[in-house]
């Protein structure tokens, strides 16, 4: 078997409709995830007790729960109680749910490492929580997280191919439907990892940065 | 002491090459190959009646079960199955995965080129499972196609796709379904309108579901009556033939009947036709 280099041209625009999927998919479902995330950390720092039980409880069961089947319920079992998502809507729901819970844990991570003393000097300076929420503690709390936040973006993008399984017709299921046809996967799997590499690496170059960049806010 | 535990890592290592490339050499002697092996690696999906697994993991269907008898005429005790998407089996039987494909992969031209079939086993028409009344009035691919609303489920690699994409349905509409019980469950749900499988598939997986707001279109319009074969690799010529032999010699017995007519198959159908007739280019 070798590799034919017209093959991959004449398959490339398939491919990449399919890669528009993908990091549609991926978009979507890392501002989810952020989103989702926050709402679980602020519940589980602040709420009452009860319901900050509850979320750790349902952010526990999500974490250790695979993707895979969670996208199968989303698909597969929200019908049967009158929830009909299409499939690109169900994955990034399943992905920014699932991602959502690491994040949340980043940062739940990030706000504790505020030092309680800024907390106290913001009470004793006469700020409302709120003003202590966006002009003190989460001014330091963000910048460490992002790289962390990045990572799990990254990690999710690579996730992706996982929804072709619901009928998502993103870069994987294109290349296995040109399997199909064709009866070749050296072409079209091996252009499905350099897609993943070339993206992967870009952002691990702009994550260097990013870690550069904000590894230094305390020397400031 | 530790380079002699390099030396023996990298004698195993050479061994196991030289375990790897020797099938290679032998496609002459398949099948003396798999007598010795006692037993030969079938592909098969899991779509009743072609080719079906029981709870208990038995493999039955009629598609395996004419192998398991052929094979064993054969000299080759039994068959081991894996289960497979109709769009990988060509594939796997090309790199060595699997030795034949029992599966009711249908003839088409395009796939006589890529293996080497025996000659007609199992012939089915095409149907559809759509929602009670035929809402949109579908009957047919081309039907789907013209109609910019309607979206068709078919397995992914499998004869149904193909007719779809060939009939002028774009890729976007022609939703590919892991498995049959996905497939009913998208129909009730109205993720897609048409769900295509062969007749008797459709009418299995109909019988199973014992939904009242579903209905089949059988046989589809345009459409006409496949037959698969058992599909070896190329190379694997005089297995086929050898193959070939029983089979003849079976369906002149009425063995064949016996084994396919109580899934609904007709032999009459098999018998009528030829894999030349099948493989040429409509």
């Amino acid at each position: 078997m070798e590799w034919d280099w017209d093959f991959v041209w004449q398959i490339m625009p398939t491919l990449l409709q399919g890669f528009k999927i993908t990091i549609l998919a991926t978009i979507l479902g890392a501002a989810v995830a952020l989103v989702i995330g926050l709402v679980f950390a602020v519940l589980r720092m602040t709420a009452p007790r009860p319901i900050a039980r509850v979320t750790g409880f349902i952010v526990e069961f999500i974490r250790g729960t695979p993707l895979l089947v969670q996208l199968y319920f989303l698909f597969f079992v929200l019908p049967d109680i009158g929830i009909r998502l299409p499939a690109l809507v169900a994955g990034v729901i399943g992905l920014g749910i699932h991602y959502g819970t690491y994040i949340s844990e980043v940062y739940r991570g990030g706000i504790e490492n505020v030092p309680r003393g800024q907390w106290e000097a913001a009470k004793a300076t006469n700020l409302t929580t709120r003003q202590a929420w966006i002009h003190v503690i989460l001014p330091q709390a963000i910048p460490p997280m992002i790289p962390a936040l990045a990572n799990y973006i990254i990690a999710m993008f690579k996730e992706t191919p996982l929804l072709s399984a619901i009928t998502v017709l993103e870069l994987m299921n294109q290349a296995k439907s040109i399997a199909n046809s064709n009866y070749r996967y050296i072409e079209p799997m091996t252009l499905v990892g350099v897609f993943f590499l070339v993206i992967s690496l870009i952002s691990v170059f702009f994550l260097r940065k990013l870690e550069a960049r904000y590894s230094r806010v305390d020397e400031r | 002491m530790k380079m002699r535990h390099y030396l023996t890592m990298a004698a195993s290592v050479a061994v196991l090459a030289a375990s790897w490339t020797a099938p290679a050499a032998a496609d002459e002697n398949k099948l003396e190959e798999l007598k010795e092996q006692g037993f030969a690696r079938i592909a098969i999906a899991n779509e009743p009646p072609f080719t079906a697994v029981g709870a208990d993991g038995k493999v039955s269907g009629a598609a395996p079960d004419v192998a398991r008898e052929i094979f064993k005429r054969l000299g080759v005790e039994d068959v081991a199955a894996s289960i497979s998407e109709y769009g990988a089996m060509i594939p796997g039987l090309q790199a060595g995965r699997h030795d034949a494909i029992t599966a009711g992969l249908f003839m088409k031209p395009e796939r006589c080129a890529a293996v080497a079939y025996s000659e007609p086993i199992l012939c089915d028409a095409e149907a559809f499972a759509l929602k009670k009344g035929n809402p949109l009035g579908l009957t047919s691919y081309k039907d789907i196609a013209d109609n910019p609303d309607a979206t068709i489920g078919a397995p992914g690699g499998g004869t149904e796709e193909k007719l779809a994409l060939e009939a002028g349905v774009p890729r976007d509409r022609v939703i590919v379904v892991p498995d049959g019980q996905s497939g009913i469950k998208m129909l009730q749900d109205g993720r897609i309108d048409v769900y295509s499988l062969p007749v008797l598939s459709i009418n299995d997986l109909l019988a199973k579901a014992q939904d009242p707001n579903l209905e089949v279109v059988a046989p589809v319009i345009g459409a006409p009556v496949y037959c698969d074969g058992a599909a070896f690799k190329k190379g694997d010529e005089s297995l086929r033939d050898a193959f070939d032999v029983e089979l003849a010699k079976m369906k002149e017995s009425g063995e064949f009947a016996k084994i396919i007519e109580p899934y609904g198959f007709s032999a009459a159908a098999a018998m009528s036709t030829s894999r030349e007739k099948l493989c040429a280019p409509q």
